[in-house]
C-alpha cells in the first residue's frame, strides 16, 4: 500500500469521520458500527494473507474463536483486563497461525481452500468437547462487559493501531518479501527469499489480526462466547469481506468491513422476501452480483476511477 | 434593595418548591420505557430459521392471543405489541438483537426467547438494564435458580423460565424406570451439549443407588447431525432394552425411526421438546413403531382433550387471529398450545402488575404467581413462584403413546412434582 | 476413464483396498454388529459418494470446488418434494427433478460463473459461497424451515438376514449409486459429447481447434453436477428420514473429505473415498469411543488433511509435481 498525498488525505478524513460519527449516532447505533471494526480488523488480516502473500484461507473464522475464546477465558478466571486479553489474543493466535502455515505449505489454492475449510468446522467442535474448561454449549462468559461507547472507541483504535502495524509491514522488506512470493514463487526462491518462513510468517500475521479482531467480536456479544457464534457463516464472511473490499486499499477494506457488518441489519427490512430470509438472499445475491460486476473488488474500482481521471502515471 | 432580595429569594424558594412538586407528581406517573396509556411494547428473540425452526409457531401462537386480547380491551386498557424478531439459534445475533429491543425500540420486557445459549448471552444484559426477561422457552434450570444465588457473576432476579426444568423431567423417568422396571438396561442417547446432559443428570439422580448399573450406554450426536445410525447401531449392540432419546425434533425422529429400521424394539423414553404429536405422526409415517413411547407433559392435548373449554377457547382464538395455525393445532401441536399457555400467563402477571404497570410491578407480579386455572395447561397444574421459588410449573405428568400410525399420546399414572 | 480403469489392476492403492474390503468381511461375519454398521455405512458411504462425483466432475471440469454444490442438490430435493405435493408420483417426480437439475446447474454455469471463471480463482469460490448463501435463502423462504415428508423410494421394508437388519430403502441407495456411476461412465466413454467433455476439461484449446464447444461442454458438465447433487439429495432424504434446509450440510463437508481422500480428479476415486469414508466413519464411532460426536467430523477433516499433505492428489489421483 503505497500512499500517495490524496491517500494521505483519505486516510485522515476517513479516520475524522469514524472519530467524529459516535457523536451523532445513538448507543445502539455505535455497537453497530465496533461491528463493521470488528470486520475490518479480521478482513485486514485476511487482505494480507491472500493478497499479499497469496495464500487463501476460508478458515479465519477459527482463528475469531481461538482470539474470543482467549479473552472470555482469561476474564472469566482471571480477571484479566480486557484490552490486555487482546495482546494476549493476538500473540496466541499468531503462534496458531504458525502452526497452520507450516503444513500449509505443502498445499496451494483448492486444496488450501478445503484444509482451512475443514478448520473453520472443526474448531467450534472442539470447544463443545473440552467443555470443562471451554464451557461446551453454555460458553463462556467474561467477568466484565462494556458499554457501546467504549466498544466503539476500542474497536477503532485498535483498528487504527493494526491498520498502522499493516502498512509498515507492507512497505518494509517484508512486504516486498510477500509480493514478491505473490507474483512468482519460482522468481522469488531464486532470488533468495526463504519460501517457507515468509509464507508462514504471513499466516501468523493474518491469525492475530483475526484473534484480536475475535476478541472484539467477544466482547460486542455481551462478553459471552459460544460454539454457535463462529459457526462456518463467519468465515465466509470474512472471506467476502475481503473479495469486495479488493486489495490494498484502505477504503476497500472499509467498505468491505461495512457490507459485511451493516448489511445483515439493512437487509432485514426488505420486501417482499420478509424479514426472517431477506437477510440471506440480499446477501447471496449481493455478493454473486458484486463478483460478476467488480471482480477486483471496491479497490478494483477506486483504481479504475483513478485511472480514468489522472493521466498515465509513471509510479 | 433588601426588599427586592427578599423578594427574589421568596420567589426562587416558591420556584424550586413548585419545581419539587411538578417533578414529584411526574414522577408518580413517570412511566417506563415501553408502557404508554394505551400500549405495551414487548419483544422476543426466536429461531424463526436454521437449525432450531421447528419452534417456529410458537411465537405465532403467543401473537394470537396477544391479539384476542387487544380485541376484548387489552390490559387495563394498553393493547399489547408483540416483536418477534429471529436470531436463528445464534447468540451473536441473539445480542444485537436484544439491545434493538431494549435501547432501540425500547420494550417493557422480553417474552418467550427460545434457547439456553441464547438466554445466556443475554441474561447479564438484560438483568444490569433491569428489564425483565420473562418465560425464556427453555427447561434449563439456570433459570429458576439463578434468580436467588449467583450464576456467571451475580443473580438474575429478572430473568425467569416458564415450563417444568429438564433435570425435573428426567428424574420423574428415572424414578418411574427404578419403580417399574429396575433391572432395565438403558441406553441413551442424547444431543452432545449442555441441553443433553441436563437430562441424562436428572435420569441419574431419578434412578438414585441403581444410576450405574441401570445405564447401559449414553451414544452422543452433534446438533448439526442428520443421521444417527451409528449410535441406534451401538446401543442396540451393548444390549440395552431400553432407550431414552434425548433430542430435539429432527433427530428424534430420525432416532424413532432407525430404531425400527435396525430391528430394535426397545422401550422408549422421549424428552418432551419433541414429543409433540405432529413429530410423533411423522416418525410413524416413516415407519417408525412408536407404540408404547413413552414422555411427559404439562399442556392439555388438542386432540385428547379437544372437549375440554381450554382447548376449545385456544381453537377459536386461532381460527379468528392466526388461522393458519388451526390445521396443525386440530392434529394435536403442542407448541401452539404451548405459545397460548405462555401468553395467558403473562397477561394474567400484566394484570396483576396494576393499573399502571411498570416494569417492578411486573416483576412483583412474576414472583407471586399462584394461577390454578390456565386453560392450556393440563388440569391441575398450579402455576406458583414465590421469592423462594423461580420455577413457575413444577408438575408434569406421563403420556404413552397408543394407536400407532394414527394413535396419540394417552395420559399415565397422576400428575407428578418435581420437588425443588 | 477406461484407461485409469486399466492402471486401477497395478496400483499400490489396490492393495489397500482389497485389504480394507477383506477386513470388512471378516469383521461382518464375525460380529452381527460389525456387519450392520457396514452396510449403514455403505449406504451413507453412496450419499457422500454420490455429491463428491458431483464436486470432482464440476472441479475435472472447471477447477472449481463448488462450495454450493450441497445447497444446489437439497434445492432440487425440495423442487421434488413440490411436484409430489402437487400430486405427481414420486418416480416420475423423481426424473422430472433431474432434468429441472440438469437445466438448473446448466443456467448456473452460464449466467454466474462463466462471467468469472477467467478472473480468478478466488472470484469464482466467492461467487459460489454466495450461491450457497442465496439458494439456501431462498428455499427457507419458499418452503420455511420446518420438517417436511417425503414418501420413501424404496418402501419401508426391512429384511433380517442372518441377524442383521438391512433395510429396503439402504440396498436401493447402494444400487441407485452404482447404476449412477455407470451411466455417467458411459456417458464419458461411449458418446461424443462425452469425449467432448474430457477434451474441454482437459485441452481446452487444442479443442476448440477440432471444434468442440468448449463453453458448452463446461456448462453441461455443470448440468450433469447437479444431476448427480439432485441424486445425492434425494437418497439423502430417504436415508433420513425427514426433508428440511440442513439436508446436505453435514454431507457436502464429508463429500470435501471424500473428493480428496479419493482424489479430486477422479470420479471413481471420489464414490470409492465416500463409500469407505461412510464405512469407517461408522465403524469408529462404534469401537473407538474417544472419538465421540463432536470429533466425527474433526477426524474425517483429519483424515483429509493427512492425505493433502501425504498425498495431494489422493488415493487414486496423479501426483502433479511442483518444484520450488
Amino acid at each position: 500500500m503505497r500512499l500517495s498525498r490524496a491517500d494521505l488525505f483519505g486516510v485522515v478524513a476517513g479516520a475524522a469521520l469514524i472519530a467524529v460519527l459516535p457523536f451523532l449516532i445513538s448507543d445502539y447505533h455505535q455497537a453497530l458500527f465496533a461491528q463493521v471494526a470488528v470486520f475490518f480488523i479480521a478482513i485486514l488480516g485476511l487482505n494480507i494473507l491472500v493478497g499479499y502473500s497469496g495464500q487463501i484461507s476460508i478458515g479465519h473464522g477459527a482463528f475469531m474463536a481461538i482470539g474470543g475464546y482467549t479473552t472470555a477465558i482469561l476474564s472469566r478466571d482471571h480477571h484479566t483486563n480486557l484490552v490486555l486479553t487482546m495482546v494476549f489474543a493476538f500473540a496466541i493466535c499468531f503462534v496458531f497461525g504458525l502452526v497452520v502455515g507450516l503444513p500449509a505449505l505443502r498445499l496451494s489454492g483448492v486444496y488450501l481452500a478445503l484444509a482451512t475449510f475443514a478448520l473453520a468446522v472443526s474448531v467450534p467442535q472442539i470447544a463443545l468437547k473440552f467443555d470443562k474448561f471451554l464451557g461446551g454449549s453454555n460458553g463462556v462468559q467474561s467477568a466484565k462487559t462494556v458499554s457501546h461507547t467504549w466498544l466503539y472507541g476500542a474497536s477503532w483504535t485498535t483498528a487504527a493501531i493494526l491498520f498502522v502495524l499493516a502498512w509498515l509491514i507492507l512497505r518494509g522488506r517484508l512486504g516486498r518479501a510477500f509480493r514478491a512470493v505473490r507474483d512468482s514463487e519460482v522468481a522469488a526462491t531464486s532470488s533468495g527469499i526463504a519460501l517457507p518462513i515468509y509464507k508462514t510468517l504471513a499466516f501468523g500475521i493474518s491469525a492475530a489480526f483475526a484473534g484480536v479482531a475475535g476478541s472484539l467480536f467477544v466482547m460486542a456479544t455481551n462478553g459471552f462466547a459460544q460454539p454457535n457464534e463462529f459457526e462456518v457463516i463467519l468465515s465466509l464472511q470474512i472471506l467476502v469481506g475481503a473479495a469486495v473490499a479488493g486489495l490494498g486499499s484502505l477504503w476497500g477494506i472499509l467498505a468491505g468491513a461495512a457490507f459485511v457488518g451493516l448489511l445483515p441489519t439493512i437487509s432485514k427490512d426488505v420486501p417482499v422476501v420478509g424479514s426472517a430470509h431477506g437477510q440471506d438472499v440480499v446477501f447471496g445475491l449481493l455478493v454473486v452480483l458484486v463478483m460478476l460486476l467488480m471482480p477486483q473488488g471496491f479497490a478494483g474500482v477506486l483504481a479504475a476511477l483513478k485511472r480514468l481521471r489522472t493521466r498515465p502515471d509513471t509510479s | 434593595m433588601r426588599n427586592k432580595g427578599r423578594m427574589l429569594g421568596a420567589l426562587a424558594a416558591a420556584v424550586a418548591v413548585a419545581g419539587f412538586a411538578v417533578s414529584a407528581a411526574a414522577g408518580a406517573h413517570q412511566t417506563d420505557p415501553g408502557i404508554t396509556k394505551t400500549s405495551i411494547k414487548i419483544g422476543g428473540t426466536f429461531p424463526l430459521t436454521g437449525v432450531a425452526s421447528a419452534y417456529k409457531t410458537i411465537p405465532l401462537a403467543e401473537k394470537a392471543y396477544f391479539d384476542y386480547v387487544n380485541a376484548h380491551g387489552g390490559v387495563n386498557g394498553r393493547k399489547i405489541d408483540f416483536s418477534i424478531l429471529d436470531d436463528a439459534y445464534n447468540p451473536a445475533q441473539t445480542v444485537p438483537l436484544v439491545q434493538q429491543l431494549v435501547e432501540q425500540d425500547k420494550v417493557f420486557a422480553i417474552l418467550g426467547s427460545l434457547g439456553t445459549a441464547p438466554g445466556l448471552a443475554t441474561w447479564g444484559y438484560v438483568n444490569s438494564h433491569k428489564v425483565p426477561q420473562v418465560f425464556l422457552a427453555s427447561g434449563d434450570s439456570y433459570w429458576g435458580f439463578c434468580a436467588h444465588q449467583a450464576c456467571a457473576g451475580g443473580t438474575k432476579p429478572y430473568t425467569i423460565g416458564w415450563q417444568p426444568d429438564y433435570p425435573a423431567e428426567s428424574r420423574m423417568y428415572g424414578k418411574y424406570i427404578a419403580k417399574n422396571t429396575p433391572n432395565a438396561k438403558i441406553g441413551i442417547i442424547y444431543q452432545n451439549d449442555a441441553f443433553g446432559k441436563n437430562y441424562i443428570n436428572g435420569l441419574k439422580q431419578g434412578l438414585g443407588s441403581k444410576a450405574s448399573s441401570a445405564i447401559c450406554d449414553q451414544e452422543g450426536f452433534a446438533a448439526t447431525d442428520t443421521t444417527v445410525t451409528q449410535q441406534i447401531l451401538t446401543l442396540k449392540g451393548k444390549g440395552c432394552d431400553t432407550l431414552f432419546i434425548v433430542a430435539t425434533p429432527s433427530q428424534a425422529i430420525t432416532s424413532l425411526v432407525t430404531a425400527t429400521k435396525v430391528g430394535w424394539s426397545p422401550t422408549t423414553y422421549l424428552s418432551n421438546v419433541s414429543a409433540n404429536r405432529i413429530f410423533m405422526l411423522l416418525a410413524a409415517k416413516n415407519g417408525a413403531n412408536i407404540d408404547g413411547v413413552i414422555s411427559s407433559s404439562y399442556l392439555l392435548s388438542p386432540t385428547v382433550n379437544a372437549s375440554s373449554s381450554g382447548v376449545k377457547f385456544g381453537a377459536a382464538i386461532l381460527a379468528q387471529y392466526q388461522s393458519a395455525l388451526s390445521a396443525s393445532y386440530a392434529s394435536g401441536d403442542s407448541n401452539v398450545i404451548y405459545g397460548l399457555g405462555v401468553a395467558w400467563t403473562f397477561v394474567r402477571a400484566l394484570q396483576n402488575a396494576g393499573k399502571n404497570p411498570t416494569r417492578a410491578t411486573l416483576e412483583k407480579a412474576l414472583h407471586s404467581m399462584n394461577y390454578a386455572n390456565n386453560p392450556f395447561v393440563y388440569t391441575g397444574i398450579k402455576i406458583q413462584t414465590s421469592s423462594k421459588d423461580n420455577f413457575p410449573i413444577e408438575q408434569e405428568i406421563m403420556i404413552k403413546w397408543a394407536g400407532g400410525a394414527s394413535g396419540d399420546w394417552q395420559t399415565t399414572g397422576s400428575l407428578q412434582a418435581s420437588g425443588h | 476413464m477406461g484407461a485409469r480403469l486399466l492402471s486401477f489392476a497395478v496400483r499400490p492403492v489396490n492393495a489397500l483396498l482389497i485389504t480394507a474390503a477383506v477386513f470388512l468381511l471378516i469383521g461382518s461375519l464375525q460380529s452381527t454388529i460389525f456387519a450392520q454398521q457396514t452396510v449403514a455405512g455403505l449406504a451413507q458411504g453412496a450419499v457422500y459418494g454420490s455429491l463428491a462425483l458431483a464436486l470432482v466432475l464440476i472441479y475435472r471440469a472447471t477447477e472449481v470446488i463448488n462450495f454450493a454444490q450441497g445447497e444446489l442438490a437439497m434445492a432440487t430435493t425440495y423442487v421434488a418434494y413440490q411436484l409430489i405435493q402437487w400430486g405427481v408420483s414420486y418416480w416420475l417426480a423423481f426424473f422430472l427433478t433431474l432434468v429441472l437439475a440438469f437445466a438448473i446447474g446448466f443456467v448456473t454455469q452460464v449466467l454466474v460463473i462463466r462471467p468469472v471463471m477467467h478472473k480468478s480463482v478466488i472470484a469464482v469460490v466467492i461467487v459460489t459461497v454466495g450461491l450457497f448463501v442465496l439458494i439456501d435463502g431462498l428455499v427457507v423462504w419458499k418452503w420455511g424451515g420446518d420438517i417436511k415428508f417425503m414418501p420413501a423410494p424404496f418402501g419401508q421394508q426391512v429384511y433380517h438376514w442372518g441377524g442383521v437388519a438391512v433395510a429396503r430403502q439402504d440396498i436401493g441407495t447402494i444400487l441407485l449409486t452404482i447404476a449412477t456411476v455407470i451411466v455417467l461412465w458411459a456417458l464419458f466413454q461411449f458418446t461424443k459429447i462425452g469425449l467432448g467433455m474430457r477434451a474441454a476439461a482437459l485441452h481446452p484449446t487444442p479443442a476448440r481447434l477440432v471444434g468442440v464447444r468448449v463453453d458448452w461442454m463446461l456448462a453441461i458438465g455443470w448440468g450433469l453436477a447437479a444431476v448427480l447433487g439432485a441424486v445425492a439429495g434425494l437418497m439423502a432424504e430417504a436415508n433420513q428420514y425427514i426433508l428440511q434446509p440442513s439436508l446436505m450440510q453435514a454431507i457436502l463437508l464429508y463429500a470435501f473429505a471424500a473428493a480428496v481422500l479419493g482424489g479430486l480428479e477422479s470420479p471413481a476415486g471420489a464414490v470409492v473415498g465416500g463409500v469407505f469414508l461412510g464405512i469407517f466413519l461408522n465403524l469408529i464411532g462404534q469401537y473407538v469411543h474417544f472419538i465421540t460426536a463432536q470429533l466425527r467430523l474433526p477426524f474425517a477433516f483429519a483424515v483429509l488433511l493427512v492425505v493433502l499433505l501425504v498425498k495431494p492428489s489422493g488415493l487414486f489421483g496423479h501426483r502433479r509435481v511442483r518444484k520450488v
